[in-house]
């Protein structure tokens, strides 16, 4: 009876687990008919916004050359990229623009070296986002830095607190539970 | 009915989903922004305050 109350609840955690994956937003969606691409000059990996699925595996430093572009000149404008945190905590910015242009693109390079805080094979939803006078559009990529979960310091610290929490709480629950019995 | 000890397992437990949904991201189970990580420390923070309030009903009415 134990055995079949544990495994249930057990099986409940995995489909609470399966069912929680949130609905990543494939490609670009917006009225103003934009488009980003970025190349890692390393791997030679190219990213398109609008066709983007699945995780990308970017490597923890390199240079993007990246390219962004609507279909109209721009006039007053302004975006920005963000990173999506678990709900409440909402998102964090990563970059932004604005401006006043006639041109429809815009193109540059940025080299980037990841601290080993930032954890290896968590998938991270990157989303923009680009206001123009010809409307908006939204988009959104998911990657994840190559490596293992060992890579990062974070991993040891969260599993020695859950190690040490889950001794403190089996050692306030023990005398209870041995109550009862 | 002990409150301070129902507090304190629910907070421990608290950490310990935390920590357990840290974990499960950290491994590549769970993506950032997964709802689940707001969601397990909450479960543990019920769960752990519920277990101590179910096990003193016991030895209470058993």
């Amino acid at each position: 009876m134990k055995l079949l109350r544990v495994s249930m609840a057990g099986a409940a955690f995995g489909l609470m687990l399966v069912g929680s994956a949130p609905t990543a937003v494939a490609g670009i969606k917006g009225s103003n008919g934009c488009q980003a691409t970025g190349t890692w000059r390393s791997t030679g990996v190219v990213v398109d916004a609008a066709t983007a699925d699945g995780v990308i595996a970017i490597p923890r430093a390199d240079t993007v050359d990246w390219q962004g572009s609507v279909a109209a000149a721009t006039g007053v404008y302004s975006g920005s990229v963000w990173i999506e945190l678990p709900p409440p905590f909402g998102e964090v910015e990563v970059d932004s623009w604005a401006g006043n242009s006639l041109t429809t693109s815009n193109a540059g390079s940025h080299e980037y070296d990841l601290p080993s805080l930032v954890p290896s094979g968590v998938e991270i939803t990157v989303a923009g986002e680009h206001v123009d006078q010809n409307g908006s559009c939204v988009g959104s990529v998911t990657v994840e830095v190559e490596g293992g979960a060992f890579d990062s310091p974070l991993t040891i610290a969260s599993l020695a607190g859950t190690a040490v929490t889950g001794a403190g709480l089996a050692a306030m629950l023990r005398p209870m539970i041995r109550r009862v019995v | 009915m002990n409150i301070g000890r129902m507090l304190g397992v629910a907070l421990l437990s608290m950490l310990f989903m935390l920590f357990v949904a840290l974990d499960l991201v950290l491994f590549g189970v769970l993506p950032l922004n997964s709802v689940m990580v707001t969601v397990l420390p909450v479960i543990g923070l019920l769960a752990g305050g519920a277990i101590v309030a179910s096990r003193r009903n016991r030895t209470t009415t058993g």
